[in-house]
């Protein structure tokens, strides 16, 4: 499972990280630091409530096809 | 409180009767009477996007995709109500020597330049910047809600809800003693007259802040210290180094957004506590509930109503907007919108979407929001764990004000 960002549009609310520091790490301005998510066996769930907690919704889940 | 509702203007031809609704966003009695109330009626009875003749005449937006919308898109909705050229101008016509007139910047200011004013800002309010001042921030809440608590009765507002987050600022800002007296009597000023929204008396008030502060953001200069003046003297303005006039006007965009806001929002809160006692049961046998609570409370109570102006004629969302035309991105409007949330009147925390925009959306998403959600999880903390269950005093009516800070004047609790 993925978790796409689009880096560009984040303005700093910080509510992925408030989920998990480690899936979603930040910038020292409090940014998100990173595009992309490769989300380790046994984290989706907790990845899933980070990506969704952006208000700004730029944050994609691609599950794993099946 | 009741208020004189403001004349209502001809309406311009751009305005159909289908976008038409008469709403005193200062003055409207059932508004005032209860806030948020009124606005989940607004929702079955006013257009999503409307036009109110009401205080010189503007734009409503009402629905959470409106204002999701239009506050992501800095281009056709500019935050630079008078143009920053034209502010520029009139400078220009000053005379010389003439106090700076400081401006609350990045707030009024559009991209690029709102991002090489904000960057500075951006480090000091970040979430790691603030969680270091949390202890801190503790404390000061510990010793308000001690202090009040053998009155068995207090006003929330004047008792917590305002000292604390001045009291926050000026730690941050590291204003000697004899200064502080000074900021706190000019916070009372600005607060007493948060319903007056003369824009001479505004400028007049910030003069004195800046009057207040100049020493101090002067020393630090020359002497830094472990605070935030000191540090915005260390980063730079761009390519440029930072100017005593770009230090005013820092200290005026956080005197305004960052008081009266803080107040309302921890002052809803608690309102909301106070007559929901199950509430309080629950939040007092299983803490960690709170930073949710906290949520929830800013979804429900959506506080803040900024300002846009319409930079170019446009259709949008199917309503024809004309270049100039003001904007009230009514947040408290797009937080109660049932299409987003379900039963949007009804306060729970453990709802499936939770994802509010009580801070905004877009590139002025508050800059204090990380500040603000630390101040008010641990003064609700605080409150419950320190205080018995407490209720709202009948013998004292909760009043509300309107505004682009909407809220309580005064939360008489008991316990």
């Amino acid at each position: 499972m993925k978790i796409r960002i689009d880096k560009a549009r984040c303005v700093g609310n910080a509510r992925c990280a408030a989920i998990s520091e480690t899936l979603f790490p930040l910038d020292d301005d409090g940014y998100i630091a990173i595009t992309e998510v490769d989300v380790p066996p046994g984290q989706e769930q907790i990845a899933r409530r980070g990506a969704r907690a952006c208000p700004e919704r730029i944050m994609i889940i691609e599950e794993d096809s099946k | 409180m009741s208020e004189t509702l403001s004349p209502a203007v001809a309406r311009p031809d751009h305005i159909t009767d289908a976008v038409f609704y008469d709403f005193d966003m200062f003055a409207d009695p059932a508004y005032l009477a209860n806030p948020h109330a009124r606005i989940l009626d607004m929702h079955k009875s006013a257009p999503p996007i409307f036009w109110t003749p009401r205080n010189g005449g503007h734009w409503m937006f009402v629905s959470h995709s409106a204002n999701f919308e239009a506050s992501r898109d800095v281009e056709k909705f500019s935050s630079e109500i008078v143009p920053q050229s034209k502010i520029k101008e009139m400078l220009a016509k000053l005379p010389p020597g003439a106090p700076h007139i400081p401006q609350p910047l990045p707030i009024n200011i559009d991209p690029p330049d709102h991002t090489i004013y904000r960057a500075p800002l951006q480090r000091a309010f970040s979430p790691k910047a603030i969680n270091e001042l949390k202890g801190s921030i503790r404390e000061l809440a510990i010793s308000l809600i001690e202090g009040m608590k053998p009155k068995g009765s207090a006003d929330f507002v004047s008792e917590v809800a305002e000292p604390l987050p001045v009291q926050v600022f000026l730690k941050m800002f590291g204003l000697p003693l004899e200064k502080q007296a000074a900021y706190r009597a000019l916070v009372k000023e600005h607060m007493e007259n948060i319903k007056n929204h003369d824009p001479a008396m505004i400028v007049r008030r910030m003069l004195k802040l800046t009057a207040i502060m100049k020493e101090t953001i002067l020393d630090r200069k020359e002497n830094p210290k472990d605070d935030l003046i000191s540090m915005l003297w260390q980063t730079r303005i761009g390519d440029r180094e930072t100017t005593i006039n770009d230090m005013e006007n820092y200290c005026v965009v956080l005197f305004t957004a960052g008081l009266d806001t803080v107040v309302n929002g921890i002052s809803l809160g608690a309102y909301h506590m106070a007559t929901h006692p199950e509430l309080q049961q629950q939040l007092r046998a299983d803490p960690s509930q709170i930073p949710a609570a906290t949520e929830e409370m800013l979804r429900r109570y959506t506080f803040t109503v900024p300002l846009r102006r319409v930079s170019n004629d446009i259709e949008f969302q199917g309503v024809q907007l004309k270049a100039g035309d003001r904007i009230m991105l009514f947040l408290p409007g797009a937080d109660l919108d049932a299409k987003e949330y379900p039963n949007p009147e009804v306060y729970n925390h453990k709802r499936e979407n939770s994802v509010h925009i009580a801070f905004g959306a877009g590139p002025h998403r508050c800059l204090g929001s990380h500040l603000a959600r630390v101040e008010l999880q641990v003064v609700y903390e605080e409150l419950l764990t320190r205080l018995p269950a407490f209720s709202l005093d009948a013998s004292k009516p909760v009043t509300f004000h309107g505004g682009h800070v909407v809220g309580p004047d005064h939360v008489w609790l008991k316990w």
